[in-house]
């Protein structure tokens, strides 16, 4: 295989000569991070397809819910030249509409269908993005939020097992206090010389 | 044309696993075919940002069950890229050995799994009776026979104990001496390769198209596209072993492939047994109390070769005690949803289970 | 003319009768349990190493069954997702009686390590009725096999009745059902 040292310079010399870049992150020398603003996005992955990067690994969002966005990243990955490139954008978190990428690379049908489904992302252009995945019959908020809690769910939709908080002695067994005190009874007779 | 609903079921005998292929028949052939997920669902990723990153260790490994030291070791591999601490040079030899040791189960597991939709239960018995005996090897390293929990980050939890390298030979030289008996039963037999030859052929262009990796995309594409060679992890660049490869990918070419990564797999483990240096096998990642350890910022794609394709973790810190968000990529997603949805569709009936098996379906990587 | 040489024979009422009959029917019952094909869980792979050469279980007369209308017990192993749940409550009704329940883990004891999960319920005997369980994370395959021998000595001694309580609390066990599911008609955009 080719140096990784000059792939990843031939990618960040690629793409910050023409496109816009918010950020550069290098991780190691096999994967490379780029925050690219919305519109650049499908400008970008097409022309990383055509120049080798066509396998299409990962698509997801993140909430950050203190900046009030989402983040969305997308993973691509080339084996000629094996670095891999992360595209992320990021959204406003009130109205998130993002165009979808299936022209580009029509595997990411199912991880955008997901990514709708946990957090609330639409995005037109694929075709059928807003029928349930994996949920079904699902009635609250999108559940990978931040402000969901699953555990509040959990205590009110489904009931747990109680367990009974009893102190019994049910073995019959003499309790720790009464045989330390027949332990030092017999110690302190012993002492004192026995029968007198 | 009329066409029939059916549905091959959840509960099924010749199913892998808890998920559901609902299909529109003519006759026998199949003319629109779509996979149900979510039987498995557990919200994993909402989950594991509850836990602190130690307790994790013991969530993670449930992703998958048939095959879980690949889950740790992404893990594992991931938040050691963050926090930037090196592991001991023993550890990653012991690594090496569970992982490959896990991949000789899983491709026993998924050759003796052709039982099933073929009828050939024989083969089935086999396969297990073999992979019992793994099983009990991995109790007498970790403990725990199915989720071992023993490739943390920082190395691995304990040393191998003292006289497991006998058992593994012993257990290597009896596989490999009745491989020819395996070949026989399953792939060399004529009744069963009227199922598999020339059946549920994967053209190279539908490979980059759907993102399928692993056994499918080297079975298509011809080439030696594989993690361990092209970005290798843990010590693997020191051992030799080979990629096979084929062009005319139908199900024989598949299962062949899969019987032959087994027998390379046998030859790594005998090179780390005899390569494998002395020391110590772990530092902690972190300082303080364990359940308070934290993870400084960042995001990384921590990518690990399991037997069915390209599987990694997308994880994202804060610098606090709990993970931001983690990211699973099952292996066997393209392949499973959209690969049933455009590909199965011209087939027969009873190759919509045999696709699931040797392409590598798992369902529970898929729900989550 | 009145015999002398026989005693007159005594009749039986027909309960006790029944009873013998039933006695007669456990017997054979718990030496041959068929069990169905449908693996709902993460235990489920501790179930090829009973059912092959390692642990054989057709010692103890139980083998698979692909159908649930001729099958007499249902393996739940392992925790239930909410989809899962609907599918094997419309599995269970099918099945003819009598039936059994075994629970693998201990995901269907207590909700287990998904305890706090928002689609995993914690306590499996609120929605059918469950006769044995067999704890562990995962449970060891002697575990297992000590699970079926006990579930043939509760069906020795006639405590394995989890069918009859179904049939009489049918309204409480319903009430839980769409409590938490929801509804239990199964609709997906398949379905219609």
């Amino acid at each position: 295989m080719t140096n990784t040292i000059n792939n990843v310079e031939f990618v960040r010399n690629l793409v910050e000569d023409n496109y816009k870049v918010n950020k550069t992150e290098v991780i190691d020398q096999y994967q490379v991070s780029f925050e690219v603003e919305k519109e650049e996005v499908h400008r970008l992955l097409a022309q990383l397809r055509s120049e080798g990067w066509i396998q299409m690994s990962y698509l997801s969002a993140i909430d950050w819910i203190a900046d009030n966005e989402f983040e969305l990243v997308y993973i691509v990955f080339n084996w000629e030249k094996p670095v891999y490139i992360q595209v992320r954008t990021r959204l406003d978190r009130d109205n998130p509409v993002m165009e979808s990428i299936m022209p580009i690379h029509p595997g990411c049908k199912y991880y955008e269908r997901e990514a709708h489904e946990y957090f609330g992302i639409e995005f037109p252009g694929n075709p059928d993005f807003h029928k349930p995945l994996i949920l079904e019959d699902w009635d609250d908020m999108p559940p990978l939020r931040k402000d969901f809690d699953p555990r509040a769910y959990s205590d009110a939709h489904f009931s747990s097992r109680e367990y009974p908080e009893t102190h019994e002695n049910t073995l019959g067994q003499e309790s720790k206090v009464a045989q330390r005190e027949s332990r030092m009874a017999r110690v302190f007779k012993v002492g004192k010389g026995g029968k007198k | 044309m009329r066409e029939m609903k059916l549905f091959l079921g959840p509960q099924h005998p010749g199913m892998h696993g808890n998920a559901s292929v609902h299909l529109f028949v003519d006759g026998d052939i199949i003319k629109r075919s779509y996979l149900l997920p979510g039987m498995l669902h557990r919200g994993f990723e909402k989950g594991m940002e509850r836990h602190s990153w130690v307790n994790n260790i013991s969530l993670i490994p449930r992703v998958c069950v048939v095959e879980p030291d690949i889950n740790e070791m992404a893990f594992a591999m991931g938040v050691e890229k963050l926090a930037g601490i090196e592991v001991p040079e023993r550890a990653h030899w012991i690594r090496m050995i569970v992982l490959e040791l896990a991949r000789i189960s899983i491709h026993l597991m998924a050759y003796g799994g052709l039982g099933g939709p073929t009828g050939n239960y024989t083969l089935m018995y086999h396969a297990h009776a073999d992979r019992n005996t793994i099983l009990n090897i991995f109790e007498k390293i970790s403990g725990h026979r199915v989720y071992h929990q023993y490739i943390v980050p920082g190395g691995v939890r304990k040393d191998l104990p003292i006289g497991i390298e006998e058992d593994i030979h012993e257990f290597l030289n009896d596989l490999e001496s009745r491989y020819t008996e395996y070949r026989d039963l399953g792939i060399e037999n004529p009744s069963i390769q009227a199922r598999i030859n020339d059946t549920i052929m994967l053209p190279a262009h539908v490979v980059w198209e759907l993102g399928v990796t692993g056994v499918g995309m080297r079975s298509a594409v011809g080439k030696a596209y594989d993690i361990r060679k092209v970005m290798p992890y843990a010590r693997y660049d020191q051992v030799e072993f080979d990629v096979p490869t084929g062009t005319y990918s139908d199900a024989t070419c598949r299962i062949d492939i899969k019987l032959q990564e087994l027998v390379q797999c046998i030859g790594i483990i005998r090179q780390c047994l005899e390569k494998m240096p002395k020391g110590e096998v772990r530092v902690p990642f972190g300082k303080g109390q364990s359940m308070r350890w934290t993870v400084p910022a960042g995001h990384v794609y921590s990518v690990v070769e399991s037997s069915r394709g390209e599987f990694g973790y997308y994880m994202v810190s804060d610098g606090g005690t709990h993970p931001y968000r983690v990211g699973v990529r099952g292996a066997s997603y393209p392949q499973g949803l959209l690969g049933i949805e455009k590909y199965l569709p011209g087939t027969r009936i009873d190759d919509a289970a045999l696709w699931i098996d040797t392409m590598g379906v798992c369902s529970p990587e898929i729900d989550r | 003319m009145e015999s002398t040489k026989f005693s007159p024979i005594t009749k039986l009422s027909k309960e006790e009768v029944d009873r013998k009959w039933w006695e007669i029917g456990d017997f054979f019952r718990r030496n041959s349990l068929w069990m169905l094909m449908y693996c709902t869980g993460c235990c489920a792979i501790e179930l090829p190493p009973a059912m092959t050469s390692a642990y054989d279980m057709e010692r103890l007369g139980m083998g698979p069954m692909a159908t649930p209308r001729q099958a007499d017990v249902l393996l739940v192993t392992g925790y239930l997702s909410l989809k899962t749940l609907r599918r094997v409550i419309y599995t269970y009704e099918q099945m003819s009686e009598p039936k059994y329940i075994v629970g693998f883990g201990s995901c269907t004891i207590n909700g287990g390590i998904y305890h706090d999960s928002h689609v995993v319920i914690n306590q499996l005997d609120q929605y059918i009725p469950v006769d044995t369980y067999v704890a562990g994370c995962m449970p060891n395959t002697e575990a297992v096999m000590n699970g079926f021998i006990d579930l043939m000595s509760l069906i020795k001694n006639k405590k394995a009745d989890g069918w009859k309580r179904y049939k009489e609390n049918y309204e409480w066990y319903k009430k839980n059902q769409i409590d938490s599911l929801g509804e239990v008609q199964v609709h997906d955009e398949y379905h219609q």
